[in-house]
């Protein structure tokens, strides 16, 4: 069985600070990772590997810097890693970049499974795994929390959904989202590191895998960033003071109004 | 023993009158509690202070001191609250000296390399406020995040980095000290050699507010290590595990900037604690190995060299953490030991032993041994790298508090006695305070006790800074 796991480098966000002004991320000195939830697909193609054989892919779309995170992905034992680059990729949406990766998976030959992260802790759009999805004319099952089996000629899969858990068979090829919930992630091994310094990502380019050229990049992308805000956070609290012991029923009251008016009780 | 006075609506006035009214706490139970313990989780430890201060100036403290030599009230200075030895604890209550007011990063001189803060200034803050000149702090207390550097300074604090870097003390140049009589000097500066006269600085450094209250700190800078890589290591036993220790220094060349020891039962609490699913079941140690430097290169054939060391002497498995967020994750499991094993009993005794590296395998025997012959659990961890450990007796669950006191207190002697054989002593960071004050005779002569008494008598003729720690005879009720 041959897996491919798409993933993104993203900025290191627990320290990241943002520009009050523009209202955009300061990235100089910010480190590059791996999504953290894409660690989670990573790991749920690892232990599927270990119960059923095979081979497991990497895939990046990004700036030539994005080799750090294959490697990484290496380290933690996927077997190889394709690096989608390209200057004409640069400023794609998630329509584009869905389409791209599709074409470069095309490109890769067989595979039984597409996993992705459940959405990249940057844009935290969640669109380009079921996207990519669309683009392969392949089924997808989104927010998978638990993959209860795997035959020759499908997967059996737990779906996290608004008040309960739903399984769903799906025939293969297709594409998976995974929560947090499918398997912890594994921490890279020494071995792991070695063989990841060693190992040859395969680099393409637009040329290579046969994009038409007006869908991608920020030309080919059907929606723009026009502005990114911080949303502000108030408490809005009031203070209800009780000064004398006759003010208690009042304030009880006042208490009881406050949380009615913020629909805080049914 | 020394008598001293309560604490007056009149001294209450004038300490109103010197710190604002605003700044005094006084007379409510729930308010003055938060200042009556520190870190220590046996709150036997614990008692009231009968007023809490907060001043924001030099002039403020020596008026207050002052004041407190007039009165005979005894004065407690605090920072954060976060130390580990009961000596920000008011054993005979009177005045605690908060000094959170006293905040300020008051000077960054970076052709110098030298750093000018308050006593209140949170330690990771200097690091963020220096991070873009490309300086460090290297002082490194576990508890970076919520420790005030002025503690650190009083406690002479160690932490996980000393093995590279050495503690508090080689980092401190100089202090501006209130001494217990309401006096003001300057100890040291910024300057690099010094030696004129006695060496006041490092014996105010870690004279754990007995000697006097820093008011200025003037801090060493280094350049800013750009990279760095942690390795968890997983070993089949603490023996082998502990072997490595020297294994990295002699054979593989390299001093690692931490070597953290975690034993089974450490392990197994905080995985459970932080859910982590590192498989730890078959592991029975752990070793966080740090290292750092100025070249991604260099860090890598560093930690490449140690790890192959490990697996060469049996270890399990090599962990690689080289971003910061594979990093935190390997941290979490180390650092929060401590808190894991408060919410599994908080009787207990955090201990804050030391022996020279090479010999911790000697010593764990005996750990096992102690919790075998007095039934009481006894994680350990701590600083490997530099022969600081923390061994924790942790009480079963259905010990009594009585049962546990008596069982505790002749642990406690067989530990100290086997870790004194060894060649090490009773605290190597946390610091004597009340705590440990009843044992100081197992590892300090009575000549040099008497030595160090008379000291504190030169600084603090009327006993009445931080009185309670440290000696044995200073207890009010010694057992």
């Amino acid at each position: 069985m041959r897996i491919i796991v798409p993933i993104k480098q993203v900025p290191e966000t627990s320290n990241v600070k943002m520009d009050p002004v523009t209202g955009t991320m300061i990235r100089t000195g910010v480190e590059a990772i791996v999504n953290p939830l894409d660690l989670y697909a990573l790991e749920a193609a690892l232990r599927l590997r270990e119960q059923h054989g095979g081979t497991i892919t990497a895939v990046s779309m990004g700036p030539a810097v994005a080799e750090k995170a294959l490697r990484e992905a290496i380290a933690m034992g996927c077997d190889d890693a394709v690096l989608l680059t390209d200057r004409e990729f640069a400023g794609s949406d998630t329509w584009a970049t869905a389409y791209a990766l599709s074409e470069c998976i095309r490109k890769l030959g067989e595979y039984s499974l597409i996993i992705c992260g459940e959405r990249a802790t940057d844009g935290d759009t969640g669109q380009v795994g079921p996207s990519i999805a669309a683009f392969l004319d392949l089924p997808v099952a989104t927010y998978i929390s638990r993959i209860r089996e795997v035959t020759a000629d499908g997967i059996r899969v737990d779906r996290l959904v608004e008040g309960g858990v739903e399984t769903v068979w799906s025939e293969l090829p297709v594409v998976l989202t995974v929560v947090k919930d499918v398997a912890y992630p594994r921490l890279p091994t020494l071995a792991g590191k070695r063989r990841a310094r060693e190992a040859q990502v395969l680099v393409l380019g637009a040329a290579d895998v046969a994009v038409r050229r007006n869908w991608i990049g920020l030309k080919g992308s059907p929606t723009r960033v026009v502005r990114i805000a911080r949303p502000q956070v108030g408490r809005h609290p009031e203070m209800i003071r009780v000064k004398e012991p006759s003010d208690l029923e009042w304030a009880a009251e006042r208490f009881v109004e406050f949380l009615r008016e913020r629909n805080l009780l049914r | 023993m020394t008598q001293y006075r309560p604490v007056t609506p009149e001294i209450i006035a004038e300490l109103a009158s010197i710190v604002g009214e605003r700044n005094v706490i006084y007379g409510d139970p729930d308010k003055l509690a938060p200042y009556s313990h520190d870190e220590v989780a046996d709150r036997v430890f614990a008692h009231m202070p009968e007023v809490v201060v907060r001043p924001d100036s030099t002039g403020q403290i020596a008026a207050i001191m002052k004041l407190a030599n007039r009165e005979m009230v005894p004065v407690t200075p605090r920072g954060a609250g976060s130390g580990l030895s009961g000596g920000a604890v008011p054993v005979f209550g009177g005045i605690v000296l908060l000094l959170d007011r006293m905040n300020r990063i008051l000077e960054i001189d970076k052709a110098n390399m030298v750093a000018v803060v308050e006593p209140g200034v949170v330690t990771n803050t200097i690091n963020e406020a220096i991070k873009e000149l490309g300086l460090f702090y290297a002082g490194y207390p576990m508890s970076v995040e919520t420790c005030f550097i002025g503690g650190n300074v009083a406690e002479n604090a160690g932490g996980g980095k000393a093995i590279k870097y050495g503690v508090t003390g080689r980092y401190v140049m100089g202090l501006e000290v209130v001494l217990p009589t309401g006096d003001v000097i300057e100890v040291g500066g910024k300057r690099v050699k010094d030696v004129t006269g006695y060496d006041l600085l490092h014996l105010l450094i870690g004279s754990e507010g007995t000697l006097g209250i820093f008011t200025k700190i003037i801090l060493k800078l280094v350049p800013l290590p750009t990279a760095k890589v942690d390795l968890l290591v997983l070993f089949r036993d603490v023996s082998s595990a502990m072997a490595m220790v020297p294994e990295i220094m002699t054979n593989g060349r390299i001093i690692p900037t931490a070597v953290e020891f975690m034993d089974r039962v450490a392990v197994q609490t905080t995985c459970r604690y932080l859910n982590e699913e590192l498989p730890y079941e078959q592991c029975g140690a752990m070793l966080l190995i740090e290292v750092d430097g100025n070249s991604e290169a260099q860090v890598q054939q560093e930690y490449d060299t140690i790890g192959q060391l490990c697996l060469d002497h049996g270890a399990i498995e090599v962990y690689v953490a080289d971003n910061y967020t594979t990093q935190e994750r390997v941290w979490a499991v180390r650092r929060n030991i401590a808190e894991a094993f408060k919410v599994y009993s908080p009787i207990q005794s955090l201990e804050d032993i030391v022996v020279p590296f090479a010999q911790i395998p000697d010593l764990i025997p005996e750990l096992d041994r102690l919790s075998e012959k007095y039934g009481v659990t006894i994680p350990c961890y701590g600083h490997a790298g530099d022969g600081n450990l923390h061994a924790t007796l942790v009480s079963r669950p259905g010990t009594t508090e009585d049962e546990w006191r008596e069982v505790e207190g002749k642990a406690l002697v067989d530990l100290y006695r086997e870790v004194a054989r060894l060649g090490g002593t009773i605290s190597g960071e946390h610091g004597i305070g009340s705590k440990r004050r009843d044992f100081m005779r197992l590892v300090m002569d009575e000549t040099q006790l008497s030595l160090q008494r008379r000291i504190k008598d030169v600084f603090d003729p009327n006993h009445v800074l931080n009185p309670g720690k440290m000696f044995p005879e200073a207890a009010p009720c010694a057992s």
